[in-house]
């Protein structure tokens, strides 16, 4: 009986598999970072070496001592509990924002991908409409009619993302539609929704985590991007964008300052990245 | 009666010339009977099963005639209606064992959908008839089985998992494209075989769709001969081999192997 069945590890898609196989050194990589950033901001929501928005004027724009790893700003707040505090701002603001891109997204791709025909036609020329912008201008214009905030944030930029997921999850289901076992449960008869979010959904799951850790990474950098414009998140809030646009006018005073913030920007991106690049990787081999 | 097709045309509009691919098929199968078609590839075999099951593309082609079954005009009936009978009444084989199961899904849970979706049975009755479907397929250890995984199982083991999923739920016609296609000859023997035992044990009609004679000669009642999507020749299988009319079913006759005998 054992010899007949046979490993066969093309054919297999399902996460768990994925997990049970050996990891390249990126996906490790990518693994200890992500840890590292989220134990760093899960410790920040608990307990931070200083009141983030409390101001010490004999400490304006101090550098880097025992007292304060990373030195303080030009109001005297201890930066290290600043860039705790911001990155879980940041974190939270990209979490929400791919959530929201992922969620209209999967519908908007699923019914476009599987039905096809005039649903798929009239869905993608707005997609493409959509994309036509660059998602950030469209974010723009989106605060500009929501008002800023964290939450209006998030939900401009999540409209903003929506196109690019819906146009990933539209290509899979297109691949998926033609295959026998699709073809065999719309010949039992299985409701096209359940099709579509049963049967289709979970083989698409590992190219989804990947595009998502993607977009993950894509609302981080707009998040800074539209705060360090001003009109993301408001002070006193601190985020990673609104503190490097503060730290812009002590480039050449206090260098110390935009680099802490950039290179906690940096490494967030980065283990993403490495996870995102890692599974796919991992996916392929 | 069991299913009737009446001047059935196909007809792809996806090209920059409309492309026929059915002309005019009639069919009929009787309740309990064992129908073959045969034809080289192209000659419109699978369209015609996806025709009978409903499962035609909805875009980019035309479809005219009728095909009735149980006083309904499958070809033309909305799809609620269709959907209540695909899969309890109509079921289906594929030809790719490897490409028929859904590969994050566990055997038991795909062999089961038919009923999750069509009855009320609950969940113990559905693993019951379950396990039955994967042992009446002569699958050793059929609860083991349930629990695995498509890329656990080899292609022969695949297909047995195919038609046990396609006869859960005893349906009065099984249709079977090609299914012994990917297969070793060893494994296309006890296929074939099975579908004979399915066929005497439930009696569930079948249409064996193969480009290969010999294998429908073997458990055909009746065989309906096809070329380029017209229907050359139709007759009780006997009668095919011995007396072909037809000069397209005398080569392809001639085209069996002589080693091998027939064994009608
Ligand atoms: N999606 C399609 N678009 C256009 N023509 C098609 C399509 N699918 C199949 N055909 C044509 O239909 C004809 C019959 O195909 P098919 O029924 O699959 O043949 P068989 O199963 O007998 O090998 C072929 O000539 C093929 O080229
Ligand atoms: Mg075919």
């Amino acid at each position: 009986m054992k010899q007949f069945f046979k490993q066969n590890h093309k054919t297999d898609n399902s996460i768990r598999q994925m997990l049970r196989k050996r990891k390249s050194p990126m996906l490790i990589t990518g693994i200890v970072m992500t840890s590292i950033v989220l134990l760093f901001v899960l410790i920040g929501l608990i307990v931070t070496p200083y009141d983030s928005e409390a101001m010490d004027a004999t400490s304006k724009l101090a550098g880097v001592s025992w007292k304060h790893l990373m030195g303080c700003d030009n109001f005297g707040r201890d930066i290290l509990s600043r860039v705790m505090k911001g990155s879980a701002t940041t974190l939270f603001i990209a979490m929400g924002t791919v959530l929201i891109g992922i969620a209209f997204g999967i519908v908007i791709g699923a019914i476009a991908g599987y039905f096809g025909g005039l649903a798929d036609e009239v869905l993608m020329r707005m997609n493409d409409a959509a994309l036509a912008f660059p998602s950030i201008l469209l974010a723009l214009v989106l605060i500009s009619l929501f008002g800023t905030g964290r939450y209006n944030i998030i939900l401009a930029l999540g409209i903003a993302f929506v196109p690019s997921f819906a146009r990933i999850v539209r290509s899979e289901f297109i691949k998926q539609r033609e295959m026998d076992y699709i073809r065999q449960a719309e010949l039992i008869g299985v409701h096209p929704f359940r099709i579509m979010f049963v049967h289709m959904l979970p083989n698409s799951a590992r190219v989804l985590v990947s595009s998502l850790l993607i977009g993950f990474n894509n609302a981080v950098l707009a998040e800074a991007g539209l705060s360090f414009l001003g009109i993301g998140v408001q002070p006193p809030d601190a985020s990673l964008g609104r503190m490097l646009s503060e730290a812009q006018a002590y480039l050449f005073s206090r260098p110390g300052y935009a680099l802490c913030v950039g290179g906690t920007l940096i490494f967030i991106v980065l283990g993403f990245s490495f996870l995102g690049e890692g599974i796919s990787e991992d996916a392929k081999g | 009666m069991l299913l009737e097709m009446k001047h059935l045309n196909i007809e792809f509009h996806n090209r920059t010339i409309p492309e026929t691919v059915v002309h005019d098929l009639n069919l009929a199968i009787k309740e309990g009977e064992m129908i073959g078609i045969v034809g080289e590839s192209g000659s419109g075999k699978t369209m015609t099963a996806l025709a009978i099951a409903g499962l035609l593309p909805r875009h980019g082609m035309q479809k005219s005639g009728e095909i009735q079954f149980q006083n309904t005009d499958l070809l033309h009936c909305d799809r609620k209606k269709l959907r209540s009978i695909q899969g309890k009444d109509i079921t289906m084989v594929f030809q790719e064992p490897m490409t028929s199961l859904n590969p994050v899904k566990k055997i038991g849970w795909q062999v089961e959908e038919c009923l999750r979706v069509h009855t009320d049975l609950t969940k113990s009755e559905r693993y019951q008839k379950a396990v039955t479907a994967l042992a009446d397929v002569e699958l050793k250890e059929p609860e083991k089985i349930y629990h695995m995984y498509p890329h656990q199982l080899s292609g022969g083991m695949r297909q047995r998992v195919m038609i046990a999923a396609a006869i859960v739920s005893n349906p009065q016609l099984l249709i079977a494209d090609e299914i012994t296609t990917a297969l070793d000859v060893t494994i296309q023997a006890q296929i074939v075989k099975l579908l004979k035992k399915i066929n005497k044990l439930q009696n569930t009609a079948i249409l064996f769709i193969s480009h290969d004679l010999s294998l429908v000669g073997r458990i055909c009642d009746r065989v309906i001969v096809m070329k380029d999507g017209y229907m050359v020749e139709e007759g009780p299988t006997d009668q095919i081999y011995l007396h072909a009319k037809e000069e397209y079913t005398k080569k392809l006759i001639a085209a069996i192997p002589k080693c091998e005998k027939i064994q009608l």
